[in-house]
């Protein structure tokens, strides 16, 4: 079984920092493996270790990006890819089209697994545009993920609902976070993950799916609800009171 | 030449008026139509200023959001809408995503306002578990899926329809089973109130107070995401925050929430929030009004009788 | 909040070639301690959560396997990587860190003065985690002076009997290894007791001013027997290899301070600027900046007493004076970090578990593992045997 999982290299949004104007630094920010990507890379292990096979980690991204891949190497995974795009863009077609190409040269992966999208933008659009481009069956918002010969059996977290669905591999899943809990790699896991093969690519670009009209970020501004910061102190009944005249002078009980 | 269209499609009936209502914004300042497109078959309740498309299947009344995508696509070939926009929904996203693949053009996901000027669509949307408001240009054609509870429903209504045949319309994944979730279920996207239960609840057994509390208050309980992935104390339908609900109600308590960003991102519009929880530096004191320091097990049972008290009074 | 910071990753590079890696590990293990640790203290300490399955996990992740060579289950890291490990643990929680450094002070004993047969048999197991161990020298009645052994050791055909009782026990009841002294007729000396021994048994778990989440009781010995090869190394050394095992672990023991300190710090420093009086946040007062500055150099301070005397000992030079210095200052300044973060809360501070539980974890720590009278006593009689 070969099995291929898609990681970001993300920005860590708890650790960003916003300048005197309100304008969030993006650059210059700390980056991570976008948080739900881990639950995606534990799935993976988990079909791997029921079924067998090989995972292979690909991520698109600059060079630093390289230290996701190796988290995911630490998890786990057999092998990474990083494959490093002549310019960086916002457009999550392009993106799909990177990971597409690569998917098409190695594969074909039985299973290529994402998570619902990333913790940093959270567009969850490269995932479904990963499996039209490639033009397997997609499931997404898979809340369990069960291997059965030649298919997957999964259910399907929607917001009124669980749906059962079943496809042929290969396909794309696409996992929420609450599929499982993933592991940390331990500290031997980690020094040994060095030694684990990752290939870079700068590939030639020509021909790669991308947007005729990509979206631009314009501009971003930090999304800070003025709040008033009130602790109400006292006993346990007194704070009880004070809250409750507070919330009816708001008008809101 | 057609008159130029912008589409509005939502597989849900309320959230279909809320986009078509998006949609009759953007249309107006484009001078364009705003077209509600509806799959199979049409719905009453759903209204728009420019009239209904239709599109119709040989394939039979259901729709996944593989079918959905592709009749979209065939439909927006031939008639090449300025932009499409669609309900957020998990299927919605999953459209919207697939379409703009399909047809190459650019995609906006959660779109929380939207202005159109020229050849160009300005979105905003959050970002980074919501601390920041983006704002993204994207030139037409493009597809936008629209957050839901924000929009104000559209205003004109047409009788006009046009049908368009998309033809046959194979899947490649087959739904077997589907589970509603229980009727009278909890609806906190509408509720004006309410309480929310974090990991600072030692079991499983005392959710009981807290949803007592909601009750006196006449809300609903919610929770954060530990309580119901992790605990599964909860069913999913309660969880809040950037991969569970996005709610908005006037008054938010968060019991025993650390306020984690992922909860924050979920709960952040509330008109007023109130936070109880032992420390002091929770980090959802930075996103409250009125904090209380205190132990739940204290704070809950006195805040439930206070409240009694004055209802006797 | 990251546990590993820019201050750490700094000195890890002006003492390590490698510091890159190290900070990668002490990176991630700061990380599970952050999500999976750190938000359980409080209910470690008020008894609302047992710490059992967190340190089953902490151990797992390798956090006692840094020091030791690869064929013993360890990787082979540098003892100041430990050491910076332990500020992180003692961040996080401090009766959990006190409990994985002293089931690691026994695997250290095993190691540093085992046989090949006991290193092979205990080390791995030990650090992995896949057996509790426990380090049990202080007795009711004898401490810092642990010549007076009242606990004995008598020959047997087919080993020992142990008879006696040991107090203040870390991990005792729990663990599945004691590194046990005991005199024989030759002096003191030391023995590997497995658990369970019907010879053995344990008391009640000690109500604690701090420490909470760790255990700690009596750990008893009546004709408990054990086979000759219980005995680790030679009989009435057991005197040398504590005083031995004991100075590395001090320099643990300190650095475990440095993170207690910190995390009351934080608390501090956070609340300094939330809270307001007279008009402006108290954190614009001078007396409270005074505390600041005084806070944050004691924890700068002791964080690098300990790394030079983790690196004294990574050279191989007789570094218990050095491990003294560090224990004593860095176990000091963080009662005193913590009660003066306790003083920036004022009365939320005397009143608030939350903060106060810091300087209750500290306060053990300039008694335990060599009181700082003792360790006084140890850094002076060097330096006056020096300059002799």
């Amino acid at each position: 079984m070969k099995l291929a999982v898609c990681v970001k290299h993300a920005v860590d949004e708890t650790e960003l920092k916003v300048d005197s104007s309100g304008r969030p630094l993006i650059e210059g920010a700390a980056y991570k493996m976008s948080t739900f990507d881990k639950n995606a890379v534990e799935e993976a292990l988990r079909i791997r270790s029921s079924v067998g096979g090989e995972v292979t980690i690909l991520t698109v991204g600059p060079p630093e990006a390289r230290k996701t891949v190796k988290e995911a190497l630490a998890m786990g995974a057999d092998k990474g890819v990083l494959i490093i795009p002549g310019t960086a863009t916002g457009d999550s077609l392009r993106t799909a089209g990177r990971l597409a190409d690569a998917i098409r040269k190695d594969g074909p992966y039985d299973f290529v697994i994402c998570s619902e999208g990333s913790s940093d933008t959270y567009t969850g659009q490269v995932p479904p545009m990963l499996a039209e481009l490639l033009g397997v069956p997609y499931v997404g918002y898979a809340r369990k993920v069960e291997a059965k010969d030649g298919g997957v059996v999964a259910e399907r977290a929607l917001e009124d609902s669980v749906e059962t669905v079943e496809a042929r591999t290969p396909l794309v899943i696409a996992v929420v976070s609450e599929i499982n809990e993933p592991r940390y790699p331990t500290l031997i896991q980690i020094m040994q993950a060095a030694k684990k093969p990752i290939e870079e690519r700068r590939p030639d670009e020509a021909g790669s799916a991308e947007s005729r009209s990509a979206p631009t970020v314009v501009s971003m501004s930090a999304q800070q609800a003025a709040r008033k910061h009130l602790i109400i102190e006292g006993s346990p009944g007194d704070a009880a009171r004070k809250l409750l005249d507070a919330l009816r002078k708001e008008g809101v009980l | 030449m057609d008159e130029p269209a912008v589409w509005a499609y939502s597989e849900v009936e309320s959230l279909a008026n809320e986009v078509s209502g998006a949609s009759e914004s953007v249309a107006t300042q484009l001078g364009a139509r705003s077209e509600v497109v509806e799959l199979g078959q049409l719905r009453g309740s759903v209204q728009a200023s420019g009239g209904k498309l239709l599109l119709k299947s040989g394939s039979g009344p259901g729709f996944s959001s593989e079918t959905a995508a592709e009749a979209l696509r065939r439909a927006a070939e031939k008639l090449r809408p300025t932009a499409i926009l669609v309900g957020s929904t998990r299927d919605g996203r999953e459209v919207a995503a697939r379409l703009a693949a399909k047809l190459g053009v650019g995609c906006i996901s959660d779109a929380v306002k939207l202005t159109a000027h020229g050849d160009t669509l300005t979105a905003e949307r959050s970002a980074y578990a919501g601390r920041v408001l983006a704002t993204i240009e994207c030139k037409f054609p493009n597809v936008v899926t629209v957050k839901p509870g924000l929009f104000a429903w559209g205003t004109g209504s047409s009788d006009r329809v046009e049908e368009f045949d998309v033809g046959d319309l194979p899947g490649t994944t087959r739904r077997t089973g589907r589970v509603k979730k229980e009727a009278g279920a909890v609806d906190l996207k509408q509720a004006k109130l309410i309480v929310s239960a974090g990991r600072g609840v030692r079991k499983k057994e005392d959710l009981a107070m807290l949803g007592d509390l909601a009750k006196q208050m006449g809300g609903a309980l919610g929770c954060s995401r530990p309580l119901s992935s992790d605990l599964g104390w909860l069913p999913e339908e309660h969880h809040i925050g950037l991969t569970g609900l996005t709610v908005r109600p006037d008054l938010y308590i968060a019991i025993g929430i650390s306020g984690q960003l992922q909860h924050v991102a979920g709960m952040k519009d509330s008109k007023i929030v109130v936070a109880i929880n032992t420390d002091k530096d929770a980090p959802i004191f930075q996103s409250s009004d009125y904090g209380i320091v205190g132990d739940l097990y204290q704070v809950v049972p006195a805040l439930s009788s206070a409240l009694s008290g004055t209802k006797r009074a | 909040m990251v546990l590993l910071t820019s201050e750490h990753r700094l000195l890890l590079k002006s003492n390590y070639a490698q510091h890159e890696v190290y900070a990668e590990l002490l990176g991630a293990l700061g990380a599970f301690m952050e999500e999976k640790v750190l938000p359980l203290s409080q209910k470690f300490d008020d008894g609302s959560a047992k710490m059992d399955s967190t340190r089953a996990r902490l151990l797992e992740q390798g956090f006692c396997q840094i020091g030791y060579p690869k064929e013993y289950g360890g990787l082979g890291l540098p003892f100041g990587v430990y050491v910076l490990a332990a500020e992180l643990a003692g961040y996080a929680d401090a009766g959990m860190a006190l409990s994985v450094a002293i089931h690691n002070t026994a695997a250290e004993g095993i190691f540093q003065f085992g046989s090949e047969d006991q290193k092979r048999k205990y080390v791995s197991d030990i650090i992995s985690g896949k057996k509790v161990a426990s380090f049990s020298l202080t007795e009711p009645t004898s401490g810092s002076d642990a010549k007076t052994m009242a606990t004995k050791a008598k020959k047997t055909p087919r080993g020992y009997m142990i008879n006696g009782s040991k107090a203040f026990i870390t991990n005792a009841g729990e663990a599945d290894v004691y590194f046990v002294f005991a005199a024989t007729e030759k002096g003191p000396s030391s023995f590997i007791v497995e658990s369970p021994n019907p010879g053995m048994s344990f008391g009640e778990d000690l109500p604690k001013l701090g420490m909470r989440g760790s255990r700690t009781s009596e750990v008893r010995f009546v004709d408990c027997e054990v086979p000759a090869d219980a005995l680790v190394g030679e009989e009435g050394q057991g005197f040398e290899y504590a005083k031995r095992m004991l100075s590395g672990s001090r320099i643990v023991m300190g650095s475990l301070c440095v993170g207690v300190a910190r995390a009351a710090y934080d608390k501090a420093l956070s609340y300094s600027k939330q809270r307001r009086a007279f008009g402006s946040p108290i954190s614009d007062f001078q007396l409270t900046k005074e505390k600041i500055a005084d806070m944050k150099t004691g924890i700068t301070a002791g964080r690098l007493l300990c790394m030079h005397a983790a690196r004294a000992r990574e050279g191989s030079v007789e570094y218990s004076s050095e491990a003294a210095q560090a224990k004593v200052f860095a176990t000091e300044m963080a009662v005193r970090v913590c009660d003066m973060a306790i003083q920036v809360f004022g009365g939320h501070g005397y009143t608030t578990e939350d903060v106060h539980r810091h300087w209750r974890d500290a306060r053990l720590l300039t008694i335990g593992e060599g009181t700082s009278e003792v360790l006084r006593l140890l850094i002076a009689s060097r330096e006056l045997a020096r300059s002799a």
